[in-house]
């Protein structure tokens, strides 16, 4: 009697893990105990838990946490495959970076969540660099820092920087020759406008450009040899605005597949006053103005800048 | 009244009055109001020499006077009337585009004299006009027609009455009566009296019915009544001209014409300080504009082209008469305002300081890396930048902090523009600025005092002499060389002239607005 239970154990909890397996493989978001319970009802907690033990030693499961249930749930044998030649820390490290995304994640917040000493993180990144699952990309905010991706996602934009950024530098001069470029434009169009029309309402509404067009062209023109989307151009304009070169406004339009339902406009503009009187003179821009007085080192009478303005 | 603006006043005072007005001038300025006792004891001047000069300045409506009430006049002095006088050329040029050559000759003789009677100024101005126009050969003009330039400026308030002295029980003067109504010091006297004796109006009993206190003699000729320049009119019509302006620029010529229609009209209606003018109807405007100028439906588009704006100058009301527009001048002197202090920036700190400038105008708040991310300057430069700004003063910051302990790592630090505190900035500077080019083209005259006077002379003679070549012998007395010197000195001049004049017209618009300001926070109250 005692060795056909003893033999009937050991057929039964490969059938409760070759099940559990099964189960698994049906609900792909993980099954919970009390699923387990229903399904396998022969099985008690003990046998549970030990089966539940060797599938994850053997890589073959993950054990998530679900607001205060526990889930099980199969992992991608691909994964499971891949992390075999490593020990579990190296699997714990990687499965943090796996989990940032293609955000990355920054190595005192790989050592936070693992608990790990520096050193070893450290060697483990190292181990996992040179089996080319992950990589390091240099952020664009922090020039020292440097975020842990999977080796094969796209960093994200806000860490490279997008159009902006190439190699980390922050291109000026293609933004200034973007932004001179699109101003021609819009100013071209204004000019055209007065010419064309004598109807000041008219002229008006003929020299506002919408953002559409502005895009066409600067993608026409050819100058940037990375594709530039509608937002890229849009905060190009918004440069110009701060300029005070241009004005936008918005005017109810068609919805496009955006989803918006106005149009942005934009318009070349004059300033309203000329240079203010007082920057016509040295002493606007003078850079000693507070230590100047009748009678000091510095004066009126004695002025160095004074005297080669009168004299120009 | 800062310390650049008392500078100012001195070396305005200096240089129309002389040295010891001066100071007394700079006495009253530190120390007003003072009796004349401390003002003569404190300035080791003659009560003699004090009461000549009080005179002088009380003349030319700088200095007040009020009784102390332990009974002794105490004199104080009006640093706004000092800096008014900066403006007399503005004032004298526009009455010449309103009304013409006469008009500019008699508000001269007004601003020189301070006070004045009409028929005086009217007599000296027809003498200067006659000599003028006999050696010119053309035809005399009669007084009746500088007379009607006269009425014209009172009846559009660019002159005033002056106040009437209230006098004591011992006929002692004791201070300036406040008129209650405004009307009364537009009131032009009946002149007809002077022409017809023998007409009796009621008029004149009317008249004295009104006067203050009975002592007065009814104003035959006008001869009583003084009459001084009115500046606020004048403030006015700067801040007027000023807006239209600015709207030519933006728009076109036409919607400028239109807005000056529009201010013209909401001129009678409007309260002196009022930050928006009462509505007016499109009926109205339409009336007002010079005929021909332009059909009504195309004067109602120009109004929407005008609203639409985005520097918000007019804004529709109602729509009652066609459409109710106002115009809202607080808002166009801070948008004015704007643009000078913008054009400082610029020149001073460069175009990408101006757009960090004007992207904190825009959205009022920000954090250093959202002003980074909207402007499109590499961070680096553009903390650089920032910082400069915020070291002039021209940005502040305000703390919000996460957490009770302030700690700095985690506080936000919003960085903000504050108009008004820059604003006085800049005007600080203006008067700083104005105060150097003034002292400094006093210096180039007086340097080369001696080769101006010289030229001066050398041409008056030429000028007397009637024999051609004893014509070129005296010019010849100037050398090439000096020749070239005093143009140099006139273009310096010219220039220093200029920039004074440019100056001003910033500090206008900046004076204007902190008063609007201030008013406008004293109305919250």
């Amino acid at each position: 009697m005692a060795t056909a239970a003893v033999k009937e154990e050991p057929i039964e909890e490969v059938d409760f893990e070759t099940r559990f397996i099964m189960l698994c493989q049906a609900s792909p978001e993980g099954i919970t105990d009390n699923v387990i319970q229903k399904e396998l009802p022969q099985c008690d907690t003990k046998q549970r838990m030990t089966i539940v033990n060797r599938l994850l030693s053997m890589g073959k499961i993950d054990l998530l946490k679900s607001g205060s249930k526990l889930l099980y749930r199969l992992k991608d044998p691909d994964s499971a495959s891949q992390v075999k030649g490593g020990d579990n820390q190296e699997k714990l490290v990687y499965q943090i970076i796996k989990d940032a995304g293609n955000k990355g994640i920054w190595i005192r917040d790989i050592r936070f969540k693992c608990n790990l000493l520096l050193t070893q993180v450290n060697k483990i990144l190292k181990n996992l660099e040179t089996k080319k699952l992950i990589k390091a990309v240099k952020s664009v905010a922090a020039s020292k820092k440097k975020v842990y991706m999977l080796y094969n996602l796209e960093p994200d934009r806000s860490v490279t920087g997008g159009a902006w950024y190439s190699d980390q530098d922050f291109e000026s001069e293609f933004v200034e020759v973007l932004n001179q470029q699109c101003f021609k434009y819009l100013e071209q169009r204004a000019a055209a406008a007065r010419e064309a029309k004598s109807d000041p309402i008219a002229q008006r509404n003929a020299s506002f450009t919408p953002l559409e067009d502005v895009w066409k062209y600067i993608s026409d023109l050819g100058i940037s040899k990375v594709q530039l989307s509608k937002e890229d151009i849009e905060t190009i304009l918004n440069t110009l605005i701060y300029d005070g070169k241009v004005e936008r406004s918005l005017v109810a339009g068609q919805a496009t597949a955006s989803g918006d339902g106005y149009v942005k406009l934009y318009r070349s503009v004059q300033p309203l006053i000329p240079t203010t009187g007082l920057m016509r003179m040295p002493c606007g821009a003078c850079p000693v103005f507070d230590q100047c007085y009748e009678g000091g080192a510095v004066s009126p009478t004695t002025c160095v800048y004074m005297k080669e303005w009168l004299e120009i | 009244m800062t310390r650049r603006q008392h500078d100012v006043c001195r070396f305005l005072l200096f240089q129309q009055f002389g040295e010891q007005v001066s100071v007394v001038g700079k006495y009253l300025l530190q120390k007003s109001p003072s009796p004349l006792h401390l003002i003569s004891s404190e300035t080791h001047l003659d009560t003699e020499q004090v009461k000549k000069i009080l005179c002088i300045l009380i003349q030319q409506n700088i200095v007040t006077f009020g009784q102390h009430k332990r009974g002794f006049i105490e004199y104080s002095i009006r640093t706004g009337e000092i800096l008014n006088r900066l403006w007399f050329p503005k004032y004298i040029y526009c009455a010449k585009t309103l009304y013409g050559d006469a008009a500019e000759l008699l508000l001269e003789d007004v601003l020189q004299r301070g006070q004045v009677q009409m028929s005086k100024v009217i007599e000296v101005v027809m003498q200067r006009f006659n000599e003028a126009l006999e050696t010119s050969g053309k035809q005399k003009i009669s007084e009746s027609f500088v007379v009607d330039k006269f009425s014209n400026l009172v009846r559009t308030h660019f002159l005033q009455r002056c106040l009437d002295p209230i006098k004591s029980e011992s006929n002692k003067v004791v201070g300036l009566e406040v008129t209650g109504e405004e009307e009364t010091l537009y009131r032009l006297p009946d002149l007809s009296r002077k022409r017809k004796k023998s007409h009796d109006d009621g008029p004149p009993a009317k008249r004295s019915k009104s006067e203050v206190e009975g002592e007065r003699p009814a104003d035959d000729e006008g001869d009583g009544i003084f009459w001084r320049v009115n500046n606020e009119r004048f403030h006015q019509m700067f801040r007027d001209q000023a807006i239209v302006q600015a709207i030519s620029s933006k728009i076109d010529r036409s919607a400028g014409e239109v807005l000056r229609a529009m201010l013209r009209v909401s001129e009678v209606k409007t309260a002196g300080m009022a930050t928006v003018t009462t509505p007016i109807s499109v009926t109205e405007i339409f009336n007002a504009l010079p005929k021909d100028l332009m059909a009504r439906p195309l004067l109602e588009t120009y109004l929407s082209l005008i609203c639409d704006d985005s520097t918000n100058f007019l804004s529709k009301v109602g729509d009652s008469g066609g459409g109710m527009y106002s115009i809202n001048i607080y808002e166009a002197l801070a948008q004015l305002v704007k643009a000078h202090i913008e054009s400082v920036v610029q020149e001073r700190f460069g175009s990408k300081c101006l757009r960090i400038f004007r992207v904190l105008l825009l959205k009022k708040h920000l954090e250093q890396k959202q002003i980074e991310d909207f402007v499109m300057i590499s961070a680096k430069e553009a903390k650089d930048l920032l910082y400069t700004l915020f070291s002039e003063n021209f940005i502040t910051t305000t703390e919000i902090s996460k957490t009770p302990d302030h700690a700095p790592s985690r506080t936000f630090y919003l960085f903000t523009v504050n108009i008004q505190h820059v604003a006085s900035m800049v005007l600080n500077r203006c008067y700083k600025a104005l105060y150097n080019a003034m002292v400094k083209k006093e210096t180039e005259v007086n340097e080369h005092r001696r080769l101006l006077d010289k030229q001066e002379r050398m041409e008056a003679i030429a000028a007397s002499v009637e024999d051609a070549s004893q014509r070129d012998e005296i010019l010849n007395t100037i050398t090439p060389s000096e020749q070239e010197q005093i143009i140099k000195v006139r273009r310096t001049i010219q220039m220093l002239d200029h920039s004074e004049l440019q100056i001003c017209e910033g500090i206008f618009i900046l004076e204007m607005y902190l008063m609007y300001f201030k008013q406008r926070q004293k109305d919250k109250s």
